[in-house]
C-alpha cells in the first residue's frame, strides 16, 4: 500500500514561551483535501510552517509519502511539495511570466513552456503574463502564488489562506483547480476563513483554537456530530398543549424545535403528538460546519473525535 | 541527479543577472560618474609618479577594483535584503535551491556586475589616459588581472551575502558598509603606495585582504605591485575560501524569515 502524503503527529510548536502549536496530529490521504481551520492566530500557520521546513518543530514527528522529515527537508520531499504561503511575495521588477520561469528552475526544470502556459490559462492569468508583480491586483498576485507552488507538479499541495481577498467568482474557479488536483491524486491541505466553502469542499477538517486540536474527522461527520437540525412546522390546529424538551417557541401556528442531527424524526413526531392531516408546511435545515466551529470554540471547551 | 545540481544554480544565477540588467543605466552610468570624478580630481591634477608610473595610471586599476568590489558586495546585499523585505527568501527555502547553490549563483550574479563596472572604469580610465599621454594604456597580464577581479568580487560577493543574511534590518547593512567596507577599500591602497606610509601602518595594511585584491589588479594592468604577486594570488584564494565558508555558516545561522 502507498504511504500517506502527510503524516503528523504530536506536532508542538512554541515561540518561546507561546504555545502556538500543542500536540497537533493528523493524516492526509492520497487525493483527500483537508481543511485547517480555526480563528486568527490558531495556530494553523505554524503548522504548515513546520511541514515545508520554514520553522523547526519544538516536538512531535512529520512524516512525508512515509519519510520523516521533521527536521530533514531533503531534496526529494521538498519536490514532493507545493507551497502557497499566506503572505503575498513582491517579486521586485520581474513579470509574472519570468517569475514562473524561475521556479521551474529552483525546482530542477529548465524548459516548463508548457506546464506555465497551462497554469496560467487554468488560473486567468495568461493576458497577465508579461505584468510585472507590483501591476497586478491583489487577486492576481494571490494566483500567481499558486502558480508558483505548481510548476513542478507537486503531489502534496499546502494553501494557506489561498482565497483570502480573492472574489466569489475567482473564489470558485480556484476551488475549482483544487478539485481537479484532487481528481488527479493531489492530497491538498488548505486552511481558510470561508467556512461554507470549506464544508463543500473538504473531505475533512481540523479544528483549532489557541493551537490545540478542537475538533478532527470528516467534515460530514463532524457536523451530524456536533450540530443541531432545524425543526420547523406550520400546524394549523391547536399549538396550545404541544410540550416537547426540544421546542424552542410556538406561536401563531409556527413551531420551532432544535434537535439532535442524529434524532429520528419519526419518534420527534409522535412524542409531539400532531396530527399530519394538520401540518401546513415542514422545513428541516441541517447544520453547518460555521455551527461546528461555534460550538467547539464558544460552547464546549473539550476536544472532539469523529 | 545532474539536473538538481545545475539547473536550481544557472537559473538564479540568471536571475541575478537579469535583476541587475533591469537597472542596467544605474550600474553603467554610476560608475561612469564616479570614476570621472576621481581620475579629474586626483589623476589630473596631481602631476606625480608612483612607483615609476605616472599618479593617473596608477589610479586606474585601483578604481576597477574598488568599483568591481563595491558592486559585487550591493549587488548580493541588496539582493537578499529585498528578497527578506518581499518574503521571496522563504521561497528559496522551500524549493530544491542548497546553500550551497545559492550562495555560488549570487555570488557569481555579483561578480558579473562588478566586472561591469570594472570595465567601464577602465574605460573611463583609458579616456583620460589618452587625453593626457595621447596613447592608450596597454594590459600586463590579462589573465592576472581577470583572475584578481573574479577572486575578489566572488569574495566581497560571499561577504555580502553573509552579511546580509545575518542583517536584522537595514541599518545593519548600511552600518557594515560605514564601518567595515569603506574602511578597508580606502585603506587597502587604491590611492597611495605602500611604501608612502609609516612601516607601522604598513605592517597593519598588510592585513588587509584588500590590499592584495587591489595590488593583484594594478599588477595585471600595470605590472607593478606593492606586494609580492604570489602572495596576492594565494591571499586571494585563501579569502575566497574564507569567505565561502563565511557564507555557508552564515546560512545556517542567519534568517530566510521575511522582515
Ligand atoms: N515567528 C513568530 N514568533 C512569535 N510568535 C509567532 C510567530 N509566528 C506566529 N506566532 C504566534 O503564534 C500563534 C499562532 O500563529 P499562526 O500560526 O500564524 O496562526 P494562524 O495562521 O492560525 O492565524 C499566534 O499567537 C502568533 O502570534
Ligand atoms: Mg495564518
Amino acid at each position: 500500500m502507498q504511504k500517506p502524503p502527510l503524516v503528523i503527529q504530536h506536532l508542538s510548536k512554541n515561540y518561546g514561551s507561546l504555545k502556538a502549536v500543542s500536540e497537533v496530529s493528523l493524516e492526509i490521504k492520497k487525493g483527500e483535501i483537508y481543511g485547517l481551520l480555526g480563528p486568527n492566530g490558531a495556530g494553523k500557520t505554524s503548522i504548515i510552517s513546520c511541514i515545508v521546513g520554514l520553522e523547526k518543530p519544538s516536538s512531535g514527528q512529520i512524516h512525508l509519502f512515509g519519510q520523516e522529515i521533521t527536521h530533514n527537508h531533503d531534496r526529494q520531499s521538498k519536490l514532493k511539495i507545493g507551497f502557497v504561503p499566506q503572505e503575498i511575495i513582491n517579486h521586485g521588477f520581474f513579470t509574472v511570466d519570468e517569475i514562473l520561469g524561475f521556479y521551474s528552475g529552483y525546482f530542477g526544470i529548465l524548459n516548463n513552456r508548457e506546464k506555465i502556459d497551462s497554469l496560467l490559462k487554468d488560473l486567468q492569468l495568461y493576458e497577465h503574463k508579461d505584468k510585472k508583480v507590483k501591476q497586478l491586483s491583489g487577486g492576481m498576485k494571490r494566483r500567481l502564488l499558486i502558480a508558483k507552488a505548481l510548476v513542478h507538479d507537486p503531489s502534496l499541495v499546502i494553501l494557506d489562506e489561498p482565497t483570502a481577498g480573492v472574489d466569489v467568482e475567482l473564489r470558485n474557479s480556484l476551488w475549482e483547480l483544487v478539485k481537479k488536483l484532487k481528481d488527479k491524486g493531489v492530497a491538498i491541505l488548505l486552511t481558510t476563513h470561508y467556512l461554507e466553502e470549506a464544508e463543500k469542499l473538504c473531505d475533512r477538517v481540523t479544528v483549532l483554537d489557541r493551537g490545540q486540536v478542537k475538533a478532527t474527522g470528516e467534515t460530514q461527520g463532524l457536523i451530524q456530530k456536533l450540530t443541531q437540525r432545524w425543526v420547523k412546522i406550520q400546524y394549523k390546529g391547536c399549538v396550545e398543549n404541544i410540550e416537547h424538551s426540544y421546542l424552542v417557541s410556538k406561536q401563531k401556528g409556527l413551531l420551532e424545535l432544535r434537535i439532535p442531527s442524529s434524532f429520528p424524526i419519526g419518534q420527534l413526531f409522535s412524542e409531539l403528538q400532531i396530527k399530519k392531516e394538520d401540518i401546513l408546511d415542514l422545513v428541516i435545515s441541517e447544520g453547518s460546519l460555521e455551527d461546528v466551529f461555534k460550538f467547539v470554540l464558544h460552547d464546549k471547551g473539550e476536544n472532539q473525535n469523529v | 541527479m545532474s539536473s538538481l545540481t545545475w539547473i536550481p544554480f544557472w537559473v538564479l544565477f540568471k536571475r541575478e543577472v537579469h535583476r541587475f540588467l533591469k537597472v542596467i543605466f544605474q550600474t553603467v552610468v554610476t560608475p561612469l560618474i564616479t570614476a570621472s570624478l576621481y581620475l579629474l580630481i586626483f589623476g589630473l591634477s596631481l602631476n606625480i609618479e608612483v612607483e615609476n608610473v605616472s599618479y593617473l595610471a596608477f589610479l586606474i586599476p585601483g578604481l576597477m577594483m574598488m568599483g568591481c568590489l563595491n558592486n559585487s558586495f550591493q549587488n548580493v546585499s541588496s539582493s537578499i535584503v529585498s528578497s527578506k523585505f518581499s518574503g521571496e527568501l522563504e521561497d528559496y527555502k522551500v524549493s530544491v535551491l542548497s546553500h550551497q547553490q545559492i550562495i555560488w549563483a549570487m555570488s557569481f550574479g555579483g561578480v558579473i556586475r562588478g566586472l561591469v563596472v570594472a570595465g567601464v572604469t577602465f574605460l573611463v580610465g583609458q579616456f583620460f589616459y589618452y587625453h593626457s599621454f595621447g596613447s592608450f594604456l596597454s594590459i600586463h597580464s590579462p589573465l592576472l588581472l581577470f583572475f584578481f577581479l573574479v577572486v575578489g568580487g566572488l569574495s566581497f560577493a560571499k561577504m555580502g551575502l553573509s552579511v546580509a543574511i545575518l542583517a536584522k534590518n537595514f541599518d545593519h547593512m548600511s552600518a557594515f558598509g560605514i564601518f567595515v567596507i569603506t574602511p578597508l577599500i580606502y585603506l587597502g591602497g587604491v590611492f597611495y603606495s605602500l611604501d608612502k606610509l609609516p612601516v607601522f601602518w604598513q605592517s597593519i595594511s598588510k592585513a588587509n585582504p584588500l590590499l592584495y585584491f587591489i595590488n593583484g589588479v594594478r599588477y595585471g594592468v600595470l605590472g607593478v605591485s606593492d606586494v609580492d604577486i604570489s602572495s596576492a594570488v594565494v591571499v586571494s584564494l585563501l579569502s575566497l575560501l574564507f569567505f565561502h565558508l563565511a557564507g555557508l555558516f552564515c546560512f545556517k545561522k542567519g534568517s530566510f524569515v521575511r522582515w
